[in-house]
């Protein structure tokens, strides 16, 4: 029998057509849940199944006896004497059939029986001829397998009927081994089952008071959370024993509880702390109901108690909460309505919900009058459309809000106000409210106005002594004649430095230049307007891309083509006419270019030998001043001069605020 | 007939760089005037062809008011000359134009005889590029 394999455990066969063979009234798949709820398949052998098998080979003679339980597809042995295999395929198994039978069934030659014949068991190596098994019923009366013997000779007298009787007492001992051990793995189930509830529910334990005699008779658990022995607990001790352990501060209002519970209806509810010697004190909830005798005497005052040290904490911790919000809150508001500006705040869909004192004393509105959108009334009407839609921007977009616009006094008087707001998110980056501030700017706004006019009153005077210096020195030169040409080049210069001042210095709307924006191509159209044609037309193309610039590079860039053109008037394209000058700027990147092409003039015969005063002042200009590289090219039709100026030297207040 | 030219300008030493540049010219400078009382008065007792008017006078930012009266009170040819010319960005009624300054002689010439052209009645040159003139 040992050669089928029960290595992997598994024999291939299902014996689908077995269902059919079976009685009316339970199937396989019953008969398989109920061998299965034995949980007994595959575990590990065990003495009392072994006995049972030792004894049974013994009283029948039988070199070979089993317990064999018939799973789906094998037979299992849990206990066996005489054989090597643990189990084989459930087609070639005898047990399968001696199952199904109410008594033993004994197969005297199983070369002569036709249901065995030809069973590999009996064919092959292994060679049974006897079998006798007595059916394993369990108790819901389902064939889950047989106690066996088997002989490999044929038994022609078969078993006796002390031998029979003994199988099937055998038997059903078997099964009365696996019910034990159903019932006990069960118990052990539900007593963990029972164990892990009592842990989950905090339930700390019962007790019941003999109030008659003063015993309190109390299970361990009890016991133990009362610092006590559990032995004492279950002999049962006075109160006081049990008191004992109370904290100290709760000892004399539970006492009075009882005392309460007593005269009352009986029912005792309480919390109170227990103080087990060096540990934290636990809080605990007891209920109780007194029962009292026939003549109103209590006579015993059972209950429960539960651990509720955890809520307790919780609750704790949910008041301290409590407080440091309502405290937070307490001094949001200390801190916002001492604040010298407006402070409001809108739920993350904008709507107002709360405004500062500075607010109520600004506006003289009542309280809660603006919440909702009753502040748009506060607004001047000329502001309200460019409030709203950055306002609704920064809704949208959780964009800074930020925006000056007028707001009514409580006097009526409109006043500058620089409002703005930041969003508030949550954890996952969810808008959640916003809180704005409006802060009146309008004594600051004339400030700033005040400034500008001294600056521009500043501007002025300074404008007007480049005119002063201009007449002094002309006035001068007409003492010295010979001065003259000197003079003429020097107000000149002063009046292109004019010119630049004039494009650059801070202005209003009245100062702001007459032509054009404050533009480089602005300002150059403006400086070599003395060269155009008497109709006007120009002699300097100025083509390219343009630039904003500012005063720093201005006095530079002035000197530089005041210079160029003075020296093209006198030498270059613009001494004759029909000869003109092409200047052409680009933004190469990171460098600004300049172009200068002189054509139409005199034949340049090639580099002077000798560098002008104005010459020096054009490369100081770039070179020194805007840092960049100035270079001539004497062309034969005319000089070209290339100004290679980093793109930042022509604003470099601007190139530095970007840099931030 | 030499032109007769009043200057109004606060500045002493402007004022009279410009007078030696126009009696150079061979103009007639009728006076100087530091403010605009001063100037309209001297419009009243003296004949006064063309006025060179400055904005921002002793007695504050007067010129533009004054330029106005003399071109269409007193019939005098007026012509700006300051050194903030937007003040006078949107023009002025009955003048001709302002002339930033500072400025050269060249384009004083030019503009006086631009102006005393348009009011002699020849036939208009081309303005000096550096006058802007008044569209009226």
């Amino acid at each position: 029998m040992a050669p089928v394999a029960c290595e992997n455990g598994v024999c291939p066969l299902s014996l689908s057509n077995i269902n059919d063979q079976w009685p009316k009234g339970w199937s396989e798949r019953d008969r398989v849940a109920a061998l299965r709820a034995y949980g007994v398949l595959h575990t590990a052998p065990e003495i009392g199944f072994d006995d049972i098998v030792a004894l049974a080979a013994k009283i029948c003679d039988a070199p070979t006896a089993l317990i064999s339980l018939v799973d789906t597809d094998t037979q299992w042995f849990k206990a066996k004497v005489g054989l090597v295999a643990c189990e084989t395929g459930r087609d070639v198994s005898f047990c399968d059939h001696a199952m199904r039978e109410h008594e033993v069934m004994v197969v005297r030659d199983a070369t002569q029986d036709p249901r065995f014949a030809d069973n590999a068991l009996v064919t092959g190596s292994l060679g049974i001829r006897f079998y006798a098994g007595a059916p394993l019923i369990s108790a819901e009366g389902l064939p889950v397998g047989s106690l066996c013997i088997i002989d490999y000779r044929p038994r022609p007298g078969g078993l006796t009927d002390l031998q029979a009787q003994a199988l099937s007492v055998l038997a059903r001992q078997v099964i009365s081994q696996m019910e034990l051990r159903k019932a006990l793995a069960q118990r052990k189930e539900s007593e963990e089952t029972a164990r892990r509830a009592v842990l989950a529910s905090e339930y700390v334990g019962a007790w019941d008071w003999d109030m008659v005699n003063d015993r309190v008779v109390a299970d361990e658990r009890f016991a133990r959370m009362y610092g006590l022995d559990p032995e004492v607990g279950v002999a049962g001790a006075p109160l006081s024993v049990f008191m004992a352990h109370m904290h100290p501060d709760d000892v004399d209002r539970v006492a009075a509880e009882i005392e309460q519970a007593t005269e009352g209806d009986g029912v005792f509810v309480s919390e109170y702390r227990l103080q087990a010697p060096g540990e934290t004190p636990r809080w605990v909830v007891a209920r109780g109901q007194i029962y009292f005798a026939a003549d109103g005497t209590p006579e015993h005052f059972p209950g429960i108690s539960v651990d509720i040290t955890e809520r307790k904490a919780l609750d704790a911790n949910l008041a301290d909460v409590a407080a440091a919000l309502s405290e937070s809150e307490a001094k949001f508001r200390a801190i916002a309505d001492s604040m010298p500006q407006m402070v409001w705040s809108t739920h993350a869909d904008g709507l107002h919900d709360y405004y500062n004192a500075r607010w109520y004393e600004f506006t003289g509105v009542s309280e809660g009058s603006t919440d909702g959108e009753g502040w748009a009334a506060i607004f001047h009407p000329e502001d309200q459309p460019r409030a709203w839609e950055v306002w609704r921007h920064s809704l949208a977009t959780g964009d800074l809000y930020e925006i000056e616009y007028r707001l009514r006094r409580h006097d009526g008087v409109y006043r500058w106000t620089l409002g703005r707001a930041v969003p508030i998110r949550n954890e996952a980056g969810e808008i959640i409210r916003w809180f704005g501030t409006c802060t009146d700017i309008d004594d600051l706004k004339r400030v700033e106005q005040n400034k500008e006019l001294l600056s521009q009153e500043l501007s002025h005077r300074i404008k007007n002594i480049f005119a002063v210096v201009s007449a002094l020195i002309a006035l001068s030169a007409r003492e010295h004649p010979e001065a003259k040409a000197f003079a003429s080049a020097v107000r000149n210069r002063i009046g292109a430095l004019a010119r630049a001042h004039e494009f650059v210095r801070p202005h209003s709307e009245v100062s702001r230049p007459t032509v054009g924006d404050m533009t480089l191509h602005a300002f150059l159209e403006a400086l070599f307007k003395p060269y155009a044609n008497d109709d006007g037309s120009a002699r300097v193309t100025i083509e390219g891309d343009d630039a904003i610039f500012d005063d720093q590079a201005a006095t530079s860039v002035a000197l530089l083509f005041h210079e160029l053109a003075t020296n093209a008037a006198k030498y270059g394209a613009l001494s004759v006419v029909g000869g003109r000058v092409i200047l052409r700027t680009e933004l190469r990147d990171d460098r600004f270019v300049l172009t200068w092409t002189e054509t139409g003039g005199p034949a340049v015969a090639g580099q002077p030998t000798r560098e002008g005063f104005g010459t020096s002042l054009a490369t100081l200009s770039v070179q020194g001043q805007l840092g960049g590289r100035l270079e001539r090219i004497w062309r034969r039709d005319g000089l070209k001069v290339v100004a290679d100026l980093p793109a930042t030297a022509l604003s470099r207040r601007r190139a530095a605020q970007n840099v931030r | 007939m030499t032109a007769r030219i009043l200057i109004i300008e606060d500045e002493a030493l402007v004022a009279m760089e410009l007078r030696f540049v126009l009696e150079d010219l061979g103009y007639d400078v009728v006076a100087i005037a530091a403010d605009a009382r001063t100037a309209r008065n001297l419009a009243k007792e003296t004949e006064v062809d063309l006025a060179l008017v400055d904005i921002h006078l002793s007695d504050g930012p007067t010129g533009v008011e004054l330029g106005r009266d003399l071109a269409q009170e007193a019939g005098v040819t007026v012509l700006y000359m300051t050194a903030n010319p937007g003040m006078v960005r949107n023009g002025v009624a009955g003048a001709i134009g302002v002339l930033g300054k500072p400025t050269d002689e060249r384009a004083v010439q030019k503009s006086v005889e631009y102006a005393l052209g348009r009011r002699n009645g020849q036939p208009v040159q081309y303005a000096p590029p550096e006058l802007q003139l008044f569209a009226n």
